[in-house]
């Protein structure tokens, strides 16, 4: 100690850091709980759905071929236990898959950015050798690769365990089912990213946990429900036509259907049923149909179906990603590097560009 | 090692009561030459005063040619103050015999101190406007 | 002293939350720290103190104007700048060590373990202890280990001492003056108290109504203000710059910037600090003091 000459006024010539911020570490000891508890669910659904592909699929199909097997006419037996237990099972892990979008959501809104933004903590790491920037960039890349890691390997089981039961089991439920389509695909995957952007932005809209909470669920929502509204119109239908007197046809994943006229236009259909009925008949030719068209897509168009809506969402969690981006901008003025000239207009005194941004 | 106690309402500078307390050290040989004066750092971190008020003193006594500041050692102490009378000195006896007399004459321990600070004041007055007046002028300049 | 550097610098700076209807909480603020100054930042609450360390933490982006940090953008002097907000956010669900093992991790090349383990330990912490099971005090401490670890250059401290007891707020004012005279740290400390500050502090930055109402070092301010009391008949103070003056009876009491000599007649004292902020404060019609920047003040030393 060798301060009794005056305290050096200026600082030792800025030492800038030589190594980079040690994200990664700090950000599991935020969230070590999270990341346990994420774990535990995937490891949990995981083990659920493998039981489900394997031996509960198993069981099933061979209880449905004893029961297939049955004369109508004699007592028969066959393991409606093992049917049921698909059912179930099958109905709670889907579920579980469905819903995992919303639980991310539910983090990332109200742990992840909301609380940090309500108290302060994130600001605490803004005043570190941190830049909001990297902050935000650092909150989203960790959690999205653990996301995208945990439902890719949960929705990879779910689809495995459902083709598993495809064609042997009768109750099996269609690939056009809603919770089943997006299940065992990469929407959910794609789902669970915007949660997780969703959070991101309504959160540093917010600064509250609770609202941030609330919002983000119902931007996920949303989402979800827009999506599986587009699905079918993001590919080509393959279009069917039928006689009026044989009424539609059906099968595979519908996007409208409708009367065609002599013409060839597609009109809707009043909805009265097929020319069996005579007063049909003559509601038909006065609108001058000459027979029904429904448009659907095939079972072969599921993958075409599923990366279309996948690359929608995902598109969508960019532009939340990127307007998360803009308000924490707006707010804490400039990244750093881009904005060297404030300091001139610092010291001439003209009104800086900063926060019009 | 010297521990200043800081008074904030004295009414007198901090520095001020800096200078005054090493001098004091000085005189009862608390202090000797070769000594040195706590860093400004142990000052600070103990009284929880600006660094630079015990850099002010410092310089008082530096200017004073009581201390000198070694670079990068810290400041140490040059000469003593050995006026301060001893017990026996015919100073004291002298103050001895005057406090008695004031008692005999009625004074109180207040009445004794305040006539004591008045006297003082008279004869020692100059050394702390001279103190005030460089220290206004050195912040003007 | 010697003035090599300036830790903040603003001009014509001001912040205005929301709307362009919205009030400004702070407007048309220009103002020069020279860097190794402990300042602070007075004034009373809503005045736009926070909002002003909340810009040079690099948090908030100005409305108006600008101002630079250590000579660099707020953004880029973020390395070199420790900010502790004044609800002394921490992260509740970590340890105490882990909290400075944040510190290490996000400040590496700067991060000082053994200055940060030091300040935690004088208070008797349990590194183990949760920090959401800390009490005011502890975690001001805590927040003071996490800042001081970072070893800035400019220290920015939001109403630090607020919820310490007197004995916490002498020993962790003591902290913080060791750090300012071996580092030569520049610190702002802000508060509505002044007398709190009044013996850590050689500058002073005074802010009413969103802006900046004296400025300087303090001992400058105090030399620049003397408080006089003349028989009111045949005191004429035109010359003067006025601050306060108030006539009882026959008597005139001001305090005043002298413009030149004074009345032998009159009696003058020194204000203390507190009279001169008070007054200042009370009188918000009364020119600012702050140093014209044209010709910085500083160029004195």
């Amino acid at each position: 100690m060798t301060t009794t000459t005056a305290p050096a006024p200026a600082a030792p010539a800025a030492r800038r850091p030589a190594v980079r911020p040690r994200l990664v570490p700090w950000l599991l000891r935020l969230h070590r709980p999270a990341l346990y508890v994420w774990a535990a669910l995937v490891l949990v659904l995981a083990a659920a759905l493998a039981w489900l592909w394997g031996p509960i699929t198993d069981a099933a199909a061979a209880a449905w071929r004893q029961y297939d097997a049955c004369d109508m006419n004699r007592r028969c037996s066959y393991d409606q236990d093992a049917i049921l237990r698909y059912k179930d099972v099958y109905g709670y892990t889907t579920f579980a898959v469905t819903a995992l979008p919303f639980l991310v959501a539910a983090w990332s809104g109200a742990a992840l950015f909301g609380r940090e933004l309500e108290n302060g903590t994130a600001q605490l790491a803004w005043v570190q050798s941190v830049s909001p920037a990297r902050w935000l960039a650092a909150k989203l890349a960790l959690p999205a690769l653990l996301v995208t890691a945990g439902t890719g390997v949960l929705v990879t089981l779910h689809h495995l365990a459902w083709t598993a039961g495809r064609g042997r089991i009768d109750t099996a439920k269609p690939w056009t089912d809603d919770l089943t389509l997006h299940a065992g695909g990469p929407t959910t995957v794609a789902f669970a990213l915007a949660g997780l952007a969703a959070g991101a932005l309504v959160a540093l809209l917010s600064r509250r946990a609770l609202p941030a909470l609330a919002l983000t669920l119902c931007v996920t929502g949303a989402v979800r429900a827009a999506a599986s509204w587009a699905l079918p119109h993001l590919w080509p239908a393959v279009t069917h036509r039928s006689s009026l007197t044989t009424g539609y046809t059906s099968g595979g994943l519908e996007v409208e259907h409708g009367l065609i006229t002599t013409s060839g236009t597609h009109i809707a259909d009043p909805g009265c049923g097929p020319t069996t009925i005579e007063e049909c008949r003559r509601l038909y030719s006065g609108l001058d149909a000459t027979a029904f068209y429904t448009k659907t897509h095939p079972y072969s168009h599921y993958w075409p179906l599923q990366l279309t809506t996948t690359a929608v969402v995902l598109a969508l969690t960019g532009l939340f990603v990127l307007a998360a981006f803009r308000v924490l901008r707006r707010t804490t003025g400039p990244a750093a590097r881009s904005a060297g000239n404030t300091s001139a207009t610092a010291a001439t005194g003209t009104p800086a560009r900063a926060g019009r941004a | 090692m010297l521990e200043y106690r800081i008074d904030r309402h004295s009414g007198v500078a901090t520095y001020v009561q800096i200078v005054q307390q090493t001098k004091q050290a000085l005189r009862l040989k608390l202090l000797e030459p070769g000594d040195r004066l706590p860093t400004a750092r142990e000052v600070v971190e103990a009284t929880a005063i600006n660094p630079n008020t015990v850099l002010k003193a410092y310089r008082e006594l530096e200017r004073e040619g009581l201390v000198e500041a070694r670079r990068g050692l810290g400041t140490f102490v040059r000469r003593s103050l050995g006026t301060a009378p001893t017990d026996d000195s015919p100073l004291r006896a002298e103050l001895d015999g005057w406090a008695a007399r004031a008692r005999e004459a009625g004074l109180d321990r207040d009445d004794v101190a305040a006539l004591f600070t008045a006297v003082l004041d008279r004869h020692f007055a100059v050394r702390e406007e001279h103190l005030r007046e460089e220290h206004l002028q050195g912040d003007a300049s | 002293m010697t003035d090599t550097g300036t830790a903040l610098r603003a001009a014509g700076l001001g912040k205005r939350f929301g709307r362009s209807t919205a009030p400004w909480a702070l407007r048309d603020c220009t103002l020069r720290l020279p860097a190794g100054r402990v300042c602070a930042l007075v004034g009373p609450n809503g005045a736009g103190k926070s909002t002003l360390l909340a810009m040079a933490a690099g948090l908030l982006a100005p409305t108006e104007g600008g101002l630079t940090v250590l000579g660099e953008h707020p953004a880029d002097a973020r390395p070199r700048v420790g900010y502790v907000a004044q609800g002394k956010p921490l992260y509740p669900q970590l340890t105490i060590a882990d909290t400075l093992r944040v510190g290490a991790d996000l400040n590496p090349g700067r991060w000082d373990a053994a200055t940060a383990g030091r300040i935690v330990a004088a208070g008797d912490l349990d590194p183990r202890a949760r920090v959401r099971t800390l009490s005011g005090g502890q975690r001001t401490r805590v927040a003071l280990a996490l800042v001081l670890g970072k070893r800035p250059e400019l220290l920015l401290l939001d109403e630090p001492m607020a919820d310490l007891d007197p004995l916490a707020r002498h020993e962790l004012m003591g902290t913080l003056m060791a750090e300012a005279a071996q580092h030569g740290t520049t610190i702002v400390l802000s508060s509505h108290v002044v007398a709190e500050l009044e013996e850590s502090c050689d500058h002073l930055l005074l802010i009413g109504g969103g802006q900046v109402r004296m400025a300087g070092d303090i001992d400058d301010l105090l030399a620049a203000h003397t408080r006089v009391t003349a028989p009111a008949a045949d005191a004429d103070l035109t010359g003067h710059t006025v601050v306060e003056s108030r006539t009882t009876g026959r008597q005139l009491t001001a305090l005043l910037r002298p413009g030149g000599p004074l009345p032998e007649d009159w009696r003058t004292f020194a204000p203390s600090l507190e009279e001169l902020v008070l007054a200042h404060l009370r009188n918000p019609q009364a020119p600012a003091l702050t140093p014209a920047p044209a010709q910085p003040q500083e160029t004195h030393a």
